[in-house]
């Protein structure tokens, strides 16, 4: 059941890239996407929530002598990103524009990185995971460097060094958890790090966190992604961040905090300390943009910090939080770029002392203003949105553990107001410039994407039960297994 | 005794939300054939709805306990969080008053907007805060009553942005944003660190706790600190004060409600939080400190400003400063019946004048005059509007007021001191309004001023009405403060403090002699006023400088430092590569020199050891 989610995107991905029109291309990519999005619906309705481990799995020997299988199942931390996945590729594929060049290539590069993420998410075999990790490398590489913006060349092969070098890494830190632990098998319920020294394994956790530190990105391993993000098309800066950084974010609860139970408690306060730093400076670093898509950007390395904080913290809630806060950061960062690239491509222009007026009802725009205030709040974490459910959490979670970090946290996110608020102030509100105010009239295609995802961000927002009940069962599982922090927590709360 | 309307009081939020929901498709123009009237309408019939369905529900719960309702929100480990709603009188007679005088906005708008094309989204917002609203005085929980804050600190955002294509606007609009925003994530820090301390979020669950709480002092004075922030920045107290005064860039009828509820949905959080400020000494003592110093501050500030809509909100500072003295002594019956007179004079006052803004063009004080012979009906409703706002008897105000100076009076003179003072100030601030637009001669503005429509006129009188009949309702509700145990020099020390503030204030605005506009020596006190303390520059000096020059610092480090060493490593190895190309000549010889270096090098190394042995043997 599982491997369909891997081979119907790269069976179409090649029928695609042999397809000659555009829209015949288009066309097979959005109903490949929407039968992925329906199929892990379906997976998601027989999803056992009593049970903690893993499910659909499934198994086949491959490579026995270097200790490869092809080994896949799905739990409550995998299953809510593969949604994502799924809901995004159809968002990236519906909202690109269709005269895109070189259409075929287009869509079958986006259906690639499809089938490599959902492998990435459901490999339970760590060179399989490392094996997926870098299908997508390529393909998005491409697409940046093809359809990208103006200095697409160096933003992309900085991607592709960056996310070359992270995964040299995690398999450099994979490899030598097998070989120190003796083990003959990658799957992961054979790899035990248990049995090492603790020199080992911290050495080999923080090559592990440096590679996937790359991917989500945390501070000061982020330069790649502002111009990453900007220089993509908007389509692809929404596969990029909204759901190719959740394989760093995935991989750190998978690997991180599940393969290194006993590690994870000394280099907690650190980490925490790194996304408190991570949080505040996207924060900052988006204030002083003009460029309201770098600004998206940067707001987006800031968000991927309160992940770092709540995994750190390994409470049952904040690991739920983490979790959650991936999906919310997703589909709102989704929505985000969605409505700056609508903005870019009516307006033309992305500079914040040019843009303004845009909600005047006659010849602006109003529904993506609208919508945009709407997107704004939710990364802000207004109550009502699913950010502020998913932050929340966060917050809760990991502030018995790590007090200070947890604060600072809520503090940047008053940061995050102040760089909405000049976003919107600067865009939806002032005069509209009545000599340039030309717009092209927005279709109602152009609509769909922005109208669905802000739709679940704000049914999950006010029903935050229905985001959080598949994440639970494993959460906790993976919380009870890091038995050091949760000691913390018990002296903690004793100490009161 | 039924409990249909008092059990299905849950309701009450969310007529108000249908209507500003069904007021949207008006709002980007998905509808355009009708024009963006139905959206007024409906919201104005799902606030009647609401309003007799609180009404009936006050009176079923009349001197009956209060029934608890409890809606599950969020399940995870560890963290349960419920919507406790608590129907009580006190929680149906605040729904009562809010539908009430949303109602009558609503009313007063459909005139006011008349010509305006922001219909869709200002009745759609109205609706929204008149949900929050209801929903924040019926829930029993601090996590909810934070979420409520949070979200109409959107809507006041988005409220005062209506004219979103005027650039005073817009500050406006960001400045309330972010003043409220910072207010309510130090709030959210209290809602998060006292979950793990308490156990809960409920309010009755709270205050039992509190009782018997044992906390750390430091701990229990951070706590009381991070909670009073939240009122203090929606209440509009020092040093947050600023953003009321930029918000009355927004349209009139909204400020009926910001300046009565509105702010009072701070001060409604502050009466729940109060057991827990008791808590800390020092937490009181700043409450009370914050809000005696902005009542003294926002009443001198109120009289020295030349926009109407400036004096109201400097007044509803003022106010709010007696509420927070009146909730940190823990007099918080008093506080809830000085909102109550509070809301009502207030509303009114903000009606009289609006009607007048709106047809004379201009805001500024100085330009206006002899009203009186024009609009008799909007003096009157603005001389019971003052009157019913200060301790004035036998209206509103002087109760509630007398009540607060009667708990101060013994152990704290000097508090009293301050209430007097501001008493006597704001009926000065008052008058001079009042002489300034109605008394004196015509001016050009005010020669052709003739009662508005009858839509601006009907809300207003029908509130004046209430206001005459306030008293006889707060004594039949039994309200008032017993006048056998009320000390009589109190209320009579209060009303002279009225009458001396009215005399003053009219001997110099009343009386034609007077030369206006009048002056203050030496000027630079008069500007110390008129500027609002200089507020917005020390804001511009500190905070706003402060986040700009990080931010950019920052954005700089960023750069030229994490991202330079990443761009100069890549240069490097390019630079490396493009210098060692020139080592492929081809020479043979060349290359066997190369092999042997490194050889040798690898040799050494790998020696090392056994070399440094023998070193040490040797020496």
């Amino acid at each position: 059941m599982l491997s369909a989610l891997i081979l119907v995107p790269l069976v179409a991905a090649i029928v695609v890239g042999f397809t000659k029109s555009g829209q015949t291309a288009r066309t097979l990519a959005l109903s490949t996407a929407g039968l992925l999005f329906v199929w892990t619906l379906w997976l998601l309705f027989q999803f056992d929530l009593s049970d903690t481990g893993l499910q659909f799995s499934e198994y086949l020997t491959w490579a026995e002598p270097i200790g490869l299988s092809y080994s896949l199942g799905t739990d409550g931390l995998s299953m809510p990103l593969l949604i994502l996945n799924a809901l995004l590729t159809g968002v990236v594929v519906y909202s690109s524009k269709a005269n895109t060049p070189r259409a075929s290539l287009y869509y079958a590069l986006i259906l690639l990185v499809n089938a490599g993420v959902a492998g990435a998410f459901l490999a339970q075999n760590l060179l399989l995971f490392v094996l997926f990790f870098e299908l997508e490398l390529i393909p998005v590489y491409l697409l940046i460097a093809i359809w990208g913006g103006e200095k697409r060349g160096y933003a992309a092969m900085k991607f592709l060094l960056y996310t070359a070098l992270s995964g040299i890494l995690i398999l450099a830190a994979f490899l030598g958890v097998a070989w120190l632990s003796g083990s003959f098998s990658f799957d992961y319920d054979s790899i035990s790090t248990e049995n090492l020294p603790l020199r080992a394994q911290l050495i080999l956790l923080t090559v592990l966190l440096v590679g996937l530190g790359i991917k989500i990105p945390l501070v000061p391993l982020h330069t790649w992604s502002p111009d990453a993000y900007v220089e993509a098309s908007p389509p692809v800066a929404i596969l990029l961040g909204g759901i190719l950084a959740k394989l760093g974010t995935y991989g750190l609860v998978r690997f991180g905090l599940q393969m290194f139970p006993n590690t994870w408690s000394v280099i907690a306060p650190g980490l925490a300390l790194i996304g408190a730093i991570s949080v505040m400076y996207g924060s900052l670093n988006a204030i002083a943009q003009n460029d309201i898509k770098r600004m998206v950007a940067y707001s987006s390395i800031g968000h991927m910090g309160y992940v770092l904080v709540a995994a750190a913290a390994g409470t049952d809630l904040s690991v739920l939080g983490a979790v959650a806060q991936m999906v919310a950061h997703g589909l709102i960062l989704a929505l985000l770029f969605n409505l700056v690239g609508i903005v870019e491509d009516k307006v033309g222009t992305r500079e914040l002392q040019l843009l303004n007026g845009l909600m005047n009802p006659v010849r602006g725009l109003p529904l993506v203003s609208g919508l945009l205030v709407m997107a704004g709040m939710a990364s802000a974490g207004i109550p009502g949105l699913v950010g502020f459910a998913a932050e929340f959490i966060v917050f809760q979670g990991s502030f018995p553990i790590f007090p200070i970090p947890t604060l600072v946290c809520i503090l940047s996110s008053g940061l995050t107001a102040v760089y909405f608020v000049i976003l919107l102030n600067r865009t939806c509100f002032g005069k509209l410039n009545n000599e340039l105010a030309y717009y092209d009239r927005l279709s109602w295609s152009e609509r769909v994407p922005a109208l669905v995802l802000s739709a679940i961000v704000l049914f999950l927002g006010i029903q935050p039960n229905w985001l959080i009940r598949w994440m639970e069962p494993t959460a906790t599982m993976l919380a009870s297994t890091l038995q050091p922090t949760q000691e913390i927590v018990a002296q903690n709360v004793t100490q009161r | 005794m039924s409990h249909l309307f008092s059990q299905s009081a849950w309701l009450l939020p969310c007529y108000a939300l249908l209507g500003a929901i069904l007021a949207l498709p008006w709002s980007p123009g998905f509808i355009r054939k009708t024009g963006p009237r139905p959206a007024g309408y409906i919201n104005a019939i799902m606030t009647f709805t609401a309003f007799g369905h609180s009404l009936l529900a006050l009176v079923e719960t009349w001197n009956q306990p209060p029934q608890a309702l409890s809606f599950a929100w969020l399940n995870a480990p560890g963290l349960n969080i419920s919507l406790d709603l608590e129907i009580s009188t006190v929680a149906l007679g605040a729904c009562v008053l809010i539908t009430g005088l949303n109602l009558l906005a609503q009313i007063y708008a459909i005139a006011y907007l008349e010509m305006d094309w922001g219909w869709a989204r200002f009745y759609s917002l109205v609706g929204l805060f008149e949900a929050g609203m209801c929903l924040l005085v019926l829930c029993n929980s601090l996590f909810f009553s934070y979420v409520v804050l949070e979200i109409l600190t959107l809507g006041t955002y988005l409220i005062v942005g209506i004219w979103y294509n005027q650039s005073l606007v817009v500050t406006g609009a960001r400045d309330a944003f972010l003043t409220k925003r910072v207010g309510d994530l130090i709030l959210l820090m209290a809602v998060v660190a006292l979950l793990p301390l308490s156990g809960t979020w409920n309010f009755t669950e709270l205050t039992a706790w509190a009782k018997t709480a044992d906390l750390d002092p430091t701990l229990a004075t951070l706590l009381a600190l991070a909670l009073v922030s939240g009122p203090i920045a929606k209440c509009a107290q020092f040093p947050f004060h600023l953003w009321l005064d930029e918000a009355m860039e927004g349209p009139y009828p909204a400020t009926i409600l910001r300046n009565t509820i509105i702010v009072s949905t701070g001060a409604w959080v502050l009466i729940k939080v109060q057991p827990i400020l008791a808590l800390s000494p020092l937490g009181s003592s700043v409450v009370v400190a914050v809000g005696a110093a902005t009542a003294v501050g926002a009443s001198l500030i109120s009289i020295a400003q030349i926009d109407v809509k400036r004096v109201l909100s400097y007044l509803t500072s003022a106010y709010m400063g007696l509420v927070f003295v009146a909730v940190g002594i823990g007099e918080n019956h008093a506080a809830l019946v000085l909102l109550l007179t509070y809301a009502i004079a207030m509303a009114l006052m903000v009606m009289s004048t609006g009607g007048i803004v709106l047809n004379n063009i201009t805001q500024n004080l100085t330009q206006y005059g002899g009203l009186w012979s024009r609009r008799p009906l909007s003096g009157i409703s603005l001389i019971i509007a003052g009157l019913s706002l200060i301790a004035m008897p036998p209206l509103g105000g002087f109760w509630s007021l007398v009540e607060i100076s009667d708990a101060l009076w013994q152990s704290r003179p000097l508090l009293f001191g301050v209430v007097l003072a501001v008493n006597g100030f704001v009926a000065f601030s008052v008058t001079r309004l009042f002489g300034l637009m109605f008394g004196g001669k015509l001016t050009d503005f005010t020669r052709r001023s003739p009662e508005g429509l009858w839509l601006l006129v009907l809300p207003m009188m029908l509130l004046a009405g209430f206001a005459l009949h306030l008293p006889l309702l707060l004594a039949q509700w039994q309200l008032l403060p017993d006048w056998a145990s009320l000390n009589r020099f109190v209320a009579v020390l209060m009303t002279w403090s009225s009458l001396a503030g009215i005399g003053f204030g009219a001997l110099v605005y009343l009386n034609p002699n007077w030369e206006k506009p009048v002056r203050l020596n030496p000027q630079a006190l008069q500007d110390f006023f008129a500027y609002d303390f200089y507020t917005p520059q020390l804001y511009k000096a500190t905070v706003v400088f402060a986040v700009d020059r990080i931010s950019k610092l920052i954005y700089w480090v960023d750069r030229y430092i994490v991202d330079g060493t990443v761009n100069l490593v890549g240069f490097a190895t390019l630079f490396g590569g493009e210098s060692l190309k020139y080592n492929t000549t081809g020479q043979s010889q060349f290359y066997i020199l190369s092999i042997v270096l490194s050889v040798a090098v690898f040799v050494i190394l790998a020696s090392f050891p056994y070399l440094s042995q023998f070193a040490t043997i040797g020496f």
